[in-house]
């Protein structure tokens, strides 16, 4: 794959994070925080987007981040004070960021808002009476022309100086690189001169007082100095901090965009040092990094030269040195990023690593405390260094390998169960210590396979955080005020979960926005507060993910519900239904809500179709209204959908599976009392109600006699218990789901299958469907087996 | 298994591209073949686990190192009945499209390279209203009958339908 190609989707992906993190906090200063630090995350954030969209020559995202990064600046700078800033105004910004980045990504060309743009300059030229008086003249001129020069500009060029103070993390980052690299190749050629000179300004001087000589180094890596794992940082860093007067990097040797290849070092560096040390002696530290031919060493002055270098020459080198740790910095970002490149080329599944690899990292971390002393490094220099050991700790992994490690412990956990079964035919003495190590063994696989869990496990936040956008919009286009509050954001579930959850989530809100919040005035009228409330809470319970969306709005319509749920022949004409089963006719098939519900025209598909994906993936979905009052859909799903608890039973001679999650309670038949009703059903008392009994072997008929002993007693989708009769309870334990419609098709009654200790497959019943299958009355079915052709 | 040229039982030379390399397998005295590309593996008998009300000829599904797969009764779907398997029955392993299925045989009989232009179509395709059969080869004494896979196991294959295909070949 093409590196740039990579890279540039590398930088989509932070910049999912980066707008994700700038919502937030947006979000948490709208809501009253004022925190300054959440306004400089959102800078950074918007910051970062800015660096990398002009290293990938985005141009209208650039000058639109610019405009938005300049106005967060006054925010900043307390220009404007937090508490006065228009957040709305920034978050719906940074919606218009996310559709240019979406835009980018997809190479469409699209144009940011002219409106906002003009709102964004508009913020803090307001006429501001105690704040901005001080600085009128800086606030007015200043950032606006900045501004329009900018937009005027290559991007990529503006973009590296004003990246450089601050901590760009990632590919940001290799945009201040290659904008600097075209600034000095000519681009821009309007920057060539500007801090970058090829001579070291004349050798800055060192420090009158300072002893020692002042010598002059030159540093001119091979090509390949990244591929050997070396940055100049650390090169660098292996000089005394403090005898270092400046250092200037030559980017001349840079190639020209079209033609560089980013593994490649070209730059040089010119060190003066006033130092004690001798010539051998900074050989010596260059000993582990350089060959000796990459660097020359030559004496300026003579030793103890104290005489009178003039201070005030120390002031033009700052800015140069300055910059020039910064570019050191940027580069071991780029470094680390590349670092591994490559030796990952002939692997083209490896998504470019974002955090950095090992080697490198160390290489930064030693060399942190080294420059942190050095006097050309200034604070931010530091951040970036933080920033990117923060960065380190996460590391951004192909899901491919973690779905292979997650199959790979399902046949870890089939052939524990293996070995289970083998050892019970063990003679006691070898079976009793057998046993211990595979207990041993089975915890183990257990605690294993919960770590890989984990590793796919991410927090529902990835979800969450596109709804107040999504709120944002509705509530403008339906003229509704809305307040989206959101908890249990960090819950955590499967990551294949978590993609399955987007759309019902969007769905279950719009229909609260659309069809359970009133107007502002019909809130007034009915003595609510105008502004409407949306709930949206995650939280683990009972092994499953329970998600909440509730409002405070009108409720659940009955009477329309009932009315359009009978002419549609859902609902007999004089049935009477209870108040709840009213309310579960929303999840009915053909009854979208909008045309019952509201008059606002419907948007997408019904609640129904979102209760089948929920239902598919093995969870639940219900809903409680309280009319007047509002309404409460709540989802629960399992965590993951490749493992689960199940209890193994016998059926003549076949095995089932049966999710512990839908069993209530087992009883022994015997001890059961169970009347006939007509046509063969049977039913039983249990707990005081009358249970339907469905004898497993007859609806799944299975091969063998049956001889049912164990009356299982299960709960459905809807809540409902069933008694099931089976032969026998082998056992419990975890099992791999498999799908059987890879190979397959559908199998009624079974939502999927496993493979048991000895080998052999097992169906994993699905209570609900077992159910259909039983109405269906033994009906023999076919396989929905789908042949292309 | 021994490997049979083409040029033994075709005396006409047809350029290398223009052949087919055929695996042959019998249920009961009728010899079928199959594209050898599409044979993923060859192994024994192995129990199934049976699925609810399946058609009679899908046997149930097995498990092959971690995948599952559905193995269909070739000889029910020509109308011969249920295989009564022991150790001595073969599963054909084969690649179908993106699925992996397996068919009951009796036994696997041999790879022989056959001319395209040797491939005649079946004889009377409304009899084969299932499309099992896909063409056949004449080769010294067999006839093999070529099989549409995704027909053998698609769905609706009923006995009796089949058992009409089996007659054409």
């Amino acid at each position: 794959m093409d590196p740039l190609a990579e890279l540039k989707q590398t930088f989509f992906q932070e910049c999912e994070e980066l707008l994700g993190a700038l919502e937030q906090k947006l979000q948490a200063l709208d809501e009253g925080s004022t925190d300054p630090e959440d306004v400089n995350a959102a800078f950074r954030a918007i910051h970062s987007i800015k660096g990398g969209a002009g290293a990938f020559g985005c141009t209208e995202l650039v000058a639109f981040a610019h405009v938005f990064e300049a106005s967060l600046d006054h925010l900043r700078s307390g220009r404007v004070a937090i508490e006065d800033a228009p957040f709305s105004l920034f978050l719906r910004c940074s919606d218009a960021v996310a559709d240019l980045v979406s835009a980018a990504r997809n190479d469409e060309v699209a144009t940011a808002r002219p409106d906002l743009l003009e709102a964004l300059e508009r913020v803090g030229q307001a006429p501001k009476p105690a704040a901005a008086a001080p600085e009128p003249a800086k606030t007015e001129t200043a950032k606006p022309e900045a501004a329009k020069t900018e937009a005027a500009k290559p991007p990529a060029a503006k973009s590296a100086p004003a990246a450089a103070d601050d901590a760009p993390p990632g590919i940001a980052a290799l945009g201040n690189l290659l904008a600097m690299v075209e600034a000095k190749t000519g681009v821009a050629p309007a920057r060539a001169d500007d801090g970058w000179d090829d001579e070291p300004a004349a050798a800055a001087p060192a420090p009158a007082d300072k002893p020692g000589r002042d010598l002059c180094l030159r540093i001119s890596p091979e090509s390949d100095l990244f591929r050997r794992v070396i940055e100049p940082r650390v090169v660098l860093g292996s000089l005394p901090a403090e005898d270092i007067v400046s250092v200037v990097c030559d980017l001349s040797q840079v190639p020209p965009l079209e033609t560089l290849d980013v593994t490649d070092c070209h730059m040089r560096f010119v060190v003066t040092l006033r130092t004690e040390l001798s010539v051998e002696d900074i050989y010596s530290r260059f000993d582990f990094t350089l060959a000796a031919e990459e660097f020359e060493i030559e004496t300026l002055s003579p030793a103890a030269a104290n005489d009178d270098s003039e201070p005030a020459e120390e002031v033009p080198a700052k800015p140069e040195s300055e910059v020039s740790a910064n570019v050191a910095a940027d580069l071991s970002a780029i470094l680390a990023r590349l670092g591994p490149a490559p030796t990952s080329a002939p692997e083209p599944d490896i998504l470019p690593v974002a955090a950095p690899v090992a080697a490198p990292v160390q290489a930064v971390a030693d060399a942190a405390p080294a420059l942190s002393r050095a006097p050309v490094t200034r604070a931010p220099a530091n951040d970036a260094v933080a920033a990117r050991q923060r960065q380190a700790v996460s590391v951004r992994v192909d899901l491919d390998r973690i779905d292979k490690l997650m199959n790979l412990v399902g046949e870890i956990v089939i052939t524990q169960s293996m070995l289970v079964e083998c050892v019970r035919s063990l003679p006691y003495d070898v079976h009793a210590k057998t046993a211990e190590g595979i207990l041993t063994l089975s915890r183990q696989t257990r605690e294993l396979q919960d770590h890989v869990m984990a590793v796919r496990a991410q927090p529902v936040k990835a979800v969450f955080q596109r709804m107040p956008r999504l709120v944002r919009e509705l509530a403008q286009t339906l003229g509704k005020e809305v307040k989206l509050v959101l908890e249990g954001e960090n819950t955590e579930v499967d990551k294949t979960i978590i993609e399955e959850l987007a759309d019902p989530l969007t769905h279950m809100i719009r229909n609260s926005m659309d069809h359970g919040l009133e107007t502002p005035e019909d809130r007034i009228a009915a003595g609510k507060n105008p502004e409407g409330t949306i709930k949206l809470v995650a939280e683990h319970r009972a092994g499953r993910i329970v998600i909440s969306v509730t409002d405070d709005g009108r409720g659940i319509g009955r009477d329309k519900l009932l009315a359009k749920a009978k002419s549609r022949g859902l609902v007999g004409q004089d049935e009477k239904l209870a108040p709840e089963e009213i309310d579960q006719l929303i999840f009915a098939a053909g009854l979208s809500t909008a045309e019952v519900i509201s008059d606002v025209s419907g948007r997408g598909v019904g609640m129904d179709v979102v209760r089948r994906n929920v239902e598919s993936l093995g969870g639940r979905i219900s809903v409680d209204s309280e009319p007047g009052r509002g309404c409460k859909f709540t989802l629960a799903l399992p965590l993951t959908l490749a493992v689960l608890e199940g209890m193994v039973i016998r059926c003549g001679d076949d095995r089932y599976v049966i999710p512990i999650a839908s069993v209530i309670e087992t009883q022994h038949l015997a001890s059961t009392p169970i009347e006939h009703l007509t046509f063969g059903q049977e039913v039983l008392r249990w707990r005081g109600e009358v249970t339907p009994l469905h004898r497993l072997g007859a609806v799944m008929g299975s091969t063998g006699t049956p001889n049912e002993n164990i009356i299982i007693i299960a709960e459905t989708e809807r809540g409902d218990n069933v008694g099931i009769a089976v032969d026998e309870i082998v056992g419990q334990q975890q099992v791999v789901v498999k799908s059987l419609e890879g190979n397959y098709g559908t199998v009624n009654g079974a939502s999927a299958a496993t493979i048991l200790g000895d080998g052999l497959v097992a169906l994993i019943l699905d209570v609900d469907s077992m159910l259909r299958l039983a109405a269906s009355s033994g009906r023999p079915s076919v396989p929905a087996l789908k042949m292309a052709g | 298994m021994t490997l049979q040229l083409g040029e033994k039982h075709f005396s006409s030379a047809q350029p290398e591209s223009a052949v087919r390399r055929i695996v042959t397998f019998k249920v009961g005295d009728r010899t079928f073949g199959i594209d050898v590309g599409m044979v993923r593996e060859i192994k024994g008998w192995q129990a199934t686990t049976p699925l609810p009300h399946a058609a009679p000829h899908v046997r149930g599904v097995l498990n092959l190192r971690g995948v599952i797969l559905a193995v269909y009764d070739l000889r029910t779907s020509i109308g011969l009945g249920l295989t009564d398997a022991t150790a001595t029955h073969v599963i054909v392993v084969v690649d179908i499209e993106d699925k992996v299925a397996g068919l009951l045989v009796d036994s696997v009989s041999d790879i022989v390279d056959v001319p395209v232009s040797a491939v005649r179509p079946a004889p009377d395709l409304e009899r084969d209203e299932h499309g099992l059969i896909e063409g056949l080869v004449l080769l010294d004494t067999d006839i093999v009958a070529l099989l549409d896979l995704a027909a053998v196991i698609r769905d609706g294959g009923t006995e009796g339908a089949m058992a009409k295909a089996a007659r054409a070949a």
